[in-house]
Order: structure tokens, then C-alpha cells, then sequence
């Protein structure tokens, strides 16, 4: 790689970077500091941290539990995610009568205003009667178009030999997708791991009428309910964005390798 | 042709299944029999309260259980109408402001009439003007919690700096002293706007919102127009922070608390909010008075019974503890706040007098001059009328738009929707009624 | 790629397999999308009070919505105009996918830094950036300030002309991360060799970024177009955090007027019409993004 565009690579991505964080910089600095909510000019350093107010919010709701439910909820959500969507992935990549229907159909699902749909949704999880429930919270999102067309990218770009030897060995068709695809692609699983926490990580409406138990709620209901005397103007919920955002960082962090190229597929991808 | 026979089989098959799981095959627990339902509206610190409320509860039905849901005022709604499609209102519900207007007026609100005029003793706790905020069209649906109103809060330091002895009598005196206060990054005068807490203003310029028939709009005045042209001009000057008009809760009370702001008009929450944010504020720095004119508006939370609760009268008891008495008392003290209930409220004072001498000339303020609340029309779309008139209000304020345009605009929609009958028509056709 | 087979059991077994295949996924959709789409289509055309019967209404909604709500056309205008801010948000993700991907030292920090914003609660990010944008407290006018590129603090969320560029700004600093793992996911489908084939032909990087590298992420990118397409959604809870949909409605989207109307003012009916309409022209825009990429949600036929 030439240096002088090695050099402008560094500096486009720092550059990026700088203006990404600087918000994170004041979410931190607020929830350590609770200072210039109010008061002016913006001090650059955090003068007297303390961690007084991430300990005031894991006292005063029953974090773990919270923790806990959006945890529970997230991981079906997750293994839903990629069991379903792989299999729908794989399925567009046939094939068959309908399929531009279908397809059509998908993306006009993702056209759908999310909070038009809560009401009805409502209805139909009473119905199945899954109020309440941590299977209930985590229907609606069991499964995603755009995760569902990645799949079938990463799919389509399987070579077509490696499958056709498979079929004329007699191996199966589901076995095909979980022995062969999947493990080809690794980068469209971990995308669909980290989209699927997020989304249910901080899935805030539809928990918020699906459940009444106190003992159920998520963290960021919890942590929200617990924000609402003081109005959401104190540091406290600053460190509640904090505490809510950083196990989707960590999650991403474990996926990041699936992201580097060529360290997977390079040698079986012709 | 066995594509479409496989496709067809398995499509149908997904129906069914679907459908199967719809018609109700539901292993979720009936609600328990005897339960009633309390959907408080942002009172989660009330915990301990409620558990004693409920504790009173049960000495009259210790069989009947009762389950509190809270939820946070942006987030209430939500629930609230969720409910209800699905059948499951609760039975007791909290409401802030203006909102029960438009569920009385759809049937959904049960007639409190009979109850109070059975409990004549219970009724007389409270301030008739008070109690009579929650009739529409002649009967009463609802029952105070706790209330606040507007009042003008002043920065006793800037006051003196100005030269300015005592509050303002008259709204011409407030625009006086606003632009006497203003320097540089400070304003004389800010405003609350959501809710009418606005409409004091335009009270004392002798402005109504609608005809006494509450059937046209009443605002598109000469008058009107020459109050927003001054207002505007006002708020261009600086006299008037511009925040009054689209800030909303935090950023004008925040403002009044770092002592940029000369008069604040707000309700008396506010002042809580300021005095654990900072620590400046006390007797001596800031005052309280009420607006010229002594109009004011009211920013109440009232208790409601559901239409169609199964336990109306045990509902019914359970409001009268918690809005009277022992049981509004401790709320009151807890929120900082005065109740429906004027001997609980004597009460409050002087627990106040004791602990937080501050507050009781503040609340004093709350008591006086029930007679000339505003911004408190019994018109049934009040929500929509004000979702209507206050973003065309705004931009006149702000000097984007000219007044009458906004006000004309304004008029037409109002009327629009006050002459739309198509959910009125069904109320005046339902049987609303106890059981 | 595409697989055919022959006439016979085969076909019909491969095709129930699909369906089968296909079956858990649309029925999520079906009960949580089409379904919920179906009410509301079925409720814009009658009155609702949520506490009774509906009535039949024909298309009293819709004109209403036409002739007479102007909050609706700005809305519909403000959704238009914010849909506008996607393609800016596309083209930062592919170049910063595309810088991230190369094997340079410290990939991984710019990969997460840049990514960070993505998992952020929508609340959150709202929260943050309306102290940023605050006209007394806020950093952006200081530093504006400071540079000398403006004289005073603009009241960013307040001035009618300025609130909405801003949320749009923030709806691509927090949409880029996900614009840039999709595209980096779509990376990974593409073999290196043939750019080292294309290398030995003698291509330069530009020739082949438009020959193999923005042909082969066709799929990536239409779905970073659909995303797009649907962003208002995802900038609900930042309109509602900053500026509630103000000054005077120059912030309000389709979708956050769908939840006033429908959780406000418990309008169910009237708020479903205008869920049609937002749908309907959606639906519309996709179709014709799938038509501009061939028909087939940009897939590339590899050979």
C-alpha cells in the first residue's frame, strides 16, 4: 500500500471517528459529572467525576432482573434470527414460481410504520396468549427482512460447485444450509447477531404494552420508568444510555472478526 | 400442477395454524376475578404510598386485589388506549390535564354523579370550583388528586435591579417590566406553553377561546391579533424568551433556575424541580404572585372510573382514599403538592411550615382564585383544538408567520374540527352508564 | 445462483421445501406486519371510537387527510425531504466500509468507533444531541462560535428552517453504522481473487472499485436504499426527544403524526389512514429502487 494513501486512509477514519465520538465523549462525561445540563460554556474536561449516578440507578430498580428479562428476550430473538432467516435466505436463492412476489412482499413488509402495527399486535399476542412473556416480547422480531436478503447475498455468493457436489453426494437440502452456507457465511451471521440484539436490546414500545408484571420489565423500561421523576434532566440519564448501550458494544466487538476478509473464505471461495 | 398444489398446501396450512392460534386456544390466565386495575400516571417514588392506600383498601374489600401500573406521561397514552381496544381498560385511571375529555366524551368514563351526590360528605371536602373542572356536558367524571396552577414566579434579585417594587397588576405592567429587565442574555418574561398554560395571557386581554355554546371559535380577534403582534415583537425584542414558545418543560424552568429569566409563569411544580437543582433559591430571591388579573391555568390529575369496570363502587372507594383524607394527605406531602381535599390541604400547609417553609406561600398561591381558572373548556376534541391552534400560535410568535394569517388558519381548523360530528354523534348514542 | 431442476417429484419436493423454508419467517410477517397492515387498512375506512362498534366511512379519512390537514402535507413534505438525507448517508458508509476493510493497522477501533452510534437507544441519541444542539448550552453553537463561523448561537431545533436539516443530521450519524456493517458484510461475499485477477490485467484501485467492487455490492447497496427509504421510522423517537415534532410542525414525519394521532388524541382511525398513505408511498419507492436495480432486490448473478 502506497504511503501517502495509507497516510489519507488514517486521516479520512480518524476524522470519522472524532466526529462519532464526540457525542459519546458528552454522553460519558455528563454521566460522570451530571455538569453543563444548565450551565454554559461547555467545559471540556469533567470536573469531579463520580460514579454516583450509574450506583443510584442499579439501587433503585431491580437491575438484575431487568437485566436478566432483556437478556432472555434478546437471545430468542437471536437464535430465531439466525435459524429463520437462513433458512428464508437460502430459500431465495432458488429458484421458483413466486418468487418475485415474494420477494416484493418482503420489502413491502419492511414498509409497514412500526407504531401503526403495536395495537394490532397486541391483539393478536393475547390471542396466543403470550402476554406478558418473554416469547411474547420477542415474536414481532423473531425475524428480519434485511438480515433475510443478506443472507441470500452471502448465499448466492457460495460457489454453485461446492453445492452441486454436495447434492450429487445425496446430501440433503437442510444440511446444505447449515453444514456448507452458514459456516461460508460467517460475516452474515455476525451482522445478524449484532442487528437482531440491537433491534431487541432496545425494543422499547412494544414491551412497554405488552407487559405489566414489574418483575418482567426490561432494562430500558426499567431504567426509564426509574428516569421518570426527574423529568430525564439529571446525569442519571445520561448513565442510564450508558449502561443500556454497552452490552451491544461488547457484542459487537465479539462479532468483529467475522468482519476481516479473507480470513474465513479466502481459501474456499475460488 | 403439484408447484402450486405443495404451495397452496403449505400457505393454507400456515392460515390455519395462524388461525387456530387466534381463535382463542389462550393458556393465559384470565384475569383473576376480583381484581381492579389502577393505571397511575408517573408516580413511581409512590410505592410505599400506594401499598398503604391499597392496605386502607382492603379493610372495606378484603377481597377484591388490586393491581397499580404506572407508566410515564409520553409513554401513558400508549398504554392506556391499548387497553382499552383489547377490552381490558383498567378500572381506575389517572389523568393530567385536559386528556379524560375526549375518553368522557366516547362513552368511556363512568358517571360519577350519583356517587358523589350519594357521598355528600365525602364531596364536600372539596373546592366546588375545583371538582367542577371535570363536568362535561353536566355530569362529573372525575375526581382531583393533586393540582397545581399557574402562577408567576419572579427573580427577586433582577426585580431590584430594575427598579421594580412589586409584581405586575396588569399586562401592560408585565410587558413593562419585562423590557426593564432585559439585558443582554436575560429576558423579563418566559412562559410555559403546553397544556393552555399559556392562555392566562390572552385571559387578561380579554380572549376567549371559543362562544359560550363551545360549538365556534372565539380567538380570531382584533384584539387577539394586536396581543400576538405584541408578543411577537416581544419575543423578537428578547423581552420574551423565545423558549416560552417552543421549549417544554426542562429547558424554561432551567433558564428561570440560572437566573436568566425575570418572571416565569408556570405552575407550581416547577418550583420543586428549581430547588433541587440549585441553590440559590429561597425566600429572599425568589417570589410568587399571581398573574394580573388572577387568571390562571389549571394542571390537575383527577381519578376516573372506567365505563365499563366490574367493580364501580368498589372502585369508587378506593378513589375517595386515595383522594381524601389520611390517604391524600400522605400523597400530597410526598408529591409537594395540594389535593382536591381543602382540610387535607390545610393539613399539607402546615406540615410545609415546618419542613419546607418555602413552599407554603407557594401553595397559598394554588388555593386562591379557583374562580378564574381558563384553559379549562369542557370541549371533547380539547386535545385536537390545541394540537390545532398552538403550532399556529407558535409561528406567529416566533415571527414566522403575521398574526392574523396564523389566527385566521387557526380559526378555520378549530372550527373544522368542532363542527366535525363524526365521534360526537356516537357518544350521544351510547348508553353511557353505571352498574 | 440458481438452481433448476427437473420435472417430476423433484420439483414438487423442492418446492415444498421452499415454502417450508420460507413458512417461520412469513409468519412472523404475516402476524406482525401484513396482518396489523390489514387492520389498519380495514379501520381508515370506518369511524372508531376505540370505546365502540365501528361505523362505515368510506373514504371520509383520506379526504379529510387531503382537503383539509395541512399538518398532513407538511408531514408527507418533511418525510419526503428527509428521505433525501439517505443517499449522503450511503455514500459516507461505503467509503468508510470500504477504508475499514483494508488491511490497515487498527481496523478494528475505527471499525467499532465508527460503528458505536448504531446500538445507542434511538431516546438516547436524541437526548445527547439535543444538549448538543442547544442554543444556550449546547456545544455545537460554541464551537461554531469558537472557529468564528458564525457570529451567535442559532437555535438549531428551534428555528423553522434549520430543525429539520439538524435531525436529519443526527439520523445519519446514527444510521451510518449500520449502512457500513451492511456493506461490509456484502464485502465479504466478494472473493479476493478476483481483484487479484483484475490486478494482474492491470486495473488501478478506481477501476476496480467501479468494475468489480460497486457491481458485486449491488445487493448491500439496495438494501442500504430500501433502509433509507424507511429511515423516517427510526428517527421517531429522535423527533419526539428533541423537538417534538416542532417549531410549528417543520419537524413532523408521517410517522411521528401516525402516533400522535393515533396515541394522543386516540384517533385510531384517522391515524390508520394516514399509516396507508405512509405505506402505500413507501411501497411505491421501493418498487422503484427494485425496478432501477433489476428487479430481483439487486441481486448479482455470479458466474
Amino acid at each position: 500500500m502506497r504511503r501517502h494513501s495509507l497516510w489519507a486512509t488514517h486521516l479520512l477514519l480518524s476524522t470519522t471517528c472524532l466526529v462519532m465520538l464526540v457525542p459519546f465523549y458528552w454522553l460519558l462525561k455528563t454521566s460522570l459529572t451530571g455538569e453543563n445540563l444548565f450551565s454554559y460554556p461547555p467545559a471540556l474536561l469533567p470536573d469531579n467525576p463520580h460514579i454516583f449516578y450509574y450506583v443510584d440507578a442499579w439501587y433503585s430498580i431491580p437491575f438484575v432482573r431487568y437485566l436478566l428479562n432483556s437478556v432472555v428476550v434478546s437471545a430468542i430473538v437471536i437464535v430465531a434470527n439466525i435459524i429463520f432467516n437462513a433458512m428464508a435466505g437460502y430459500a431465495l436463492t432458488m429458484d421458483f414460481k413466486g418468487k418475485r412476489v415474494v420477494i416484493l412482499l418482503l420489502l413491502s413488509c419492511m414498509m409497514v410504520p412500526y407504531q401503526a402495527t403495536v395495537v394490532p399486535a397486541y391483539l393478536l399476542t393475547k390471542e396466543l396468549g403470550l402476554l406478558n412473556s418473554h416469547l411474547g416480547m420477542a415474536l414481532p422480531l423473531m425475524s428480519t427482512i434485511v438480515c433475510i436478503f443478506m443472507f441470500k447475498a452471502s448465499f448466492a455468493a457460495v460457489p454453485r460447485s461446492l453445492i452441486d457436489s454436495a447434492r450429487i453426494d445425496g446430501v440433503p437440502e437442510w444440511q446444505i444450509i447449515f453444514r456448507i452456507m452458514l459456516p461460508l457465511s460467517q460475516s452474515a451471521i455476525a451482522t445478524n447477531v449484532v442487528l437482531a440484539f440491537t433491534w431487541s436490546w432496545n425494543s422499547f414500545l412494544w414491551p412497554l404494552i405488552i407487559l405489566r408484571d414489574d418483575n418482567m420489565q426490561t432494562l430500558p423500561l426499567g431504567l426509564a420508568n426509574f428516569l421518570s421523576v426527574v423529568e430525564d434532566t439529571s446525569g442519571a440519564l445520561y448513565a442510564f444510555c450508558i449502561m443500556v448501550l454497552i452490552p451491544g458494544l461488547v457484542i459487537f466487538l465479539l462479532a468483529q472478526k467475522q468482519f476481516i476478509q479473507g480470513l474465513t473464505t479466502g481459501a474456499t471461495k475460488g | 400442477m403439484p408447484f402450486r398444489a405443495s404451495a397452496a398446501f403449505t400457505v393454507i396450512a400456515a392460515l390455519i395454524s395462524t388461525l387456530l392460534a387466534l381463535s382463542g386456544c389462550s393458556n393465559e390466565s384470565e384475569p383473576v376475578q376480583n381484581k381492579i386495575v389502577v393505571l397511575t400516571f408517573n408516580m413511581p417514588h409512590y410505592k410505599d404510598g400506594f401499598s398503604r392506600w391499597v392496605a386502607e383498601f382492603h379493610k372495606l374489600h378484603p377481597d377484591i386485589e388490586v393491581e397499580q401500573i404506572d407508566r410515564k406521561g409520553s409513554n401513558w397514552g400508549a398504554f392506556y388506549h391499548t387497553q382499552v381496544i383489547s377490552g381490558t381498560a383498567p378500572d381506575i385511571i389517572d389523568t393530567q390535564g385536559g386528556a379524560w375529555l375526549q375518553y368522557a366524551s366516547q362513552g368511556g368514563l363512568l358517571d360519577l354523579t350519583p356517587f358523589l351526590e350519594k357521598d355528600a360528605e365525602f364531596t364536600a371536602n372539596f373546592y366546588p370550583e375545583l371538582l367542577q373542572s371535570w363536568i362535561y356536558e353536566g355530569q362529573n367524571y372525575g375526581i382531583p388528586l393533586y393540582f397545581t396552577k399557574t402562577l408567576l414566579f419572579y427573580n427577586k434579585l433582577m426585580f431590584q435591579e430594575a427598579g421594580i417594587t412589586s409584581p405586575p397588576n396588569s399586562f401592560d405592567q408585565l410587558m413593562e417590566y419585562a423590557y426593564k429587565m432585559t439585558k443582554g442574555e436575560k429576558s423579563g418574561f418566559m412562559t410555559l406553553n403546553f397544556d393552555w398554560l399559556y392562555w392566562s395571557l390572552f385571559a387578561m386581554n380579554g380572549i376567549d377561546l371559543v362562544t359560550p355554546d363551545l360549538r365556534h371559535a372565539a380567538f380570531n380577534t382584533p384584539k387577539a391579533i394586536a396581543l400576538i403582534e405584541r408578543l411577537a415583537k416581544a419575543t423578537k425584542d428578547g423581552a420574551i424568551s423565545n423558549i416560552s414558545w417552543t421549549g417544554r418543560w426542562v429547558e424554561p424552568n432551567s433558564m428561570f433556575a440560572a437566573g436568566q429569566i425575570g418572571m416565569l409563569q408556570a405552575h407550581s411544580t416547577a418550583l420543586l424541580w428549581m430547588l433541587s437543582n440549585t441553590s440559590w433559591i429561597n425566600e429572599n430571591t425568589i417570589g410568587f404572585a399571581q398573574m394580573p388579573g388572577n387568571w390562571s391555568t389549571p394542571n390537575a390529575h383527577a381519578l376516573h372510573i372506567s365505563a365499563d369496570s366490574k367493580y364501580p363502587q368498589a372502585a369508587w372507594d378506593f378513589i375517595k382514599i386515595a383522594t381524601s383524607g389520611e390517604g391524600a394527605y400522605s400523597l400530597g406531602i410526598s408529591l409537594n403538592n395540594l389535593t382536591g381535599d381543602r382540610f387535607v390541604n390545610e393539613k399539607i400547609l402546615d406540615y410545609f411550615s415546618q419542613t419546607k417553609p418555602i413552599v407554603v406561600p407557594l401553595l397559598r398561591t394554588q388555593q386562591e382564585h379557583l374562580n378564574t381558572l381558563v384553559g379549562n373548556w369542557p370541549l371533547a376534541n380539547d386535545a385536537e383544538i390545541k394540537e390545532a391552534l398552538y403550532p399556529e400560535l407558535q409561528s406567529a410568535l416566533l415571527n414566522h408567520k403575521s398574526a392574523a394569517d396564523a389566527l385566521s388558519r387557526a380559526e378555520k381548523k378549530v372550527n373544522h374540527i368542532l363542527s366535525r360530528d363524526d365521534r360526537t354523534a356516537q357518544s350521544q348514542s351510547s348508553v353511557s352508564g353505571g352498574q | 445462483m440458481t438452481v433448476k431442476f427437473g420435472i417430476g417429484n423433484k420439483r414438487l419436493r423442492e418446492s415444498t421445501l421452499i415454502w417450508f423454508l420460507l413458512f417461520p419467517s412469513l409468519a412472523v410477517f404475516l402476524l406482525y406486519r401484513i396482518l396489523p397492515l390489514a387492520w389498519n387498512g380495514v379501520l381508515s375506512l370506518q369511524f372508531w371510537s376505540m370505546y365502540k362498534p365501528p361505523r362505515f366511512a368510506g373514504l371520509y379519512h383520506y379526504k379529510e387527510l387531503f382537503l383539509y390537514d395541512d399538518v398532513f402535507r407538511q408531514s408527507l413534505w418533511n418525510t419526503l425531504l428527509f428521505m433525501v438525507g439517505s443517499p449522503i448517508g450511503i455514500a459516507l458508509g461505503l467509503m468508510i466500509a470500504l477504508l475499514v476493510n483494508r488491511p490497515i493497522f487498527g481496523r478494528n477501533i475505527y471499525r467499532t468507533i465508527i460503528f458505536m452510534s448504531f446500538p445507542v437507544m434511538t431516546v438516547a441519541t436524541g437526548v445527547i444531541w439535543l444538549w448538543l444542539f442547544s442554543e444556550k448550552t449546547g456545544l455545537i453553537n460554541y464551537f461554531l462560535m469558537y472557529i468564528g463561523l458564525i457570529d451567535h448561537s442559532q437555535p438549531f431545533l428551534e428555528d423553522f428552517n434549520l430543525a429539520l436539516p439538524s435531525i436529519v443530521l443526527v439520523s445519519i450519524w446514527q444510521v451510518v453504522g449500520l449502512y457500513m456493517i451492511i456493506i461490509l458484510t456484502g464485502l465479504q461475499n466478494i472473493p479476493p481473487s478476483i481483484y487479484q485477477a483484475a490486478k494482474i490485467d492491470g486495473a488501478n484501485s478506481w477501476q476496480q472499485f467501479w468494475l468489480i467492487t460497486f457491481p458485486l455490492l449491488r445487493p448491500s447497496i439496495f438494501l442500504c436504499l430500501i433502509i433509507g427509504i424507511i429511515n423516517s421510522f427510526n428517527a421517531f423517537d429522535l423527533v419526539y426527544v428533541m423537538t417534538g415534532g416542532g417549531p410549528g410542525h417543520a419537524t413532523e414525519l408521517l410517522i411521528t403524526y401516525i402516533y400522535k394521532t393515533a396515541f394522543t388524541l386516540a384517533r385510531f382511525d384517522y391515524a390508520a389512514a394516514i399509516t396507508v398513505i405512509n405505506f402505500s408511498l413507501f411501497l411505491a419507492l421501493t418498487w422503484l429502487v427494485n425496478r432501477m436495480s433489476g428487479g430481483n432486490a439487486g441481486a448479482v448473478e455470479t458466474n
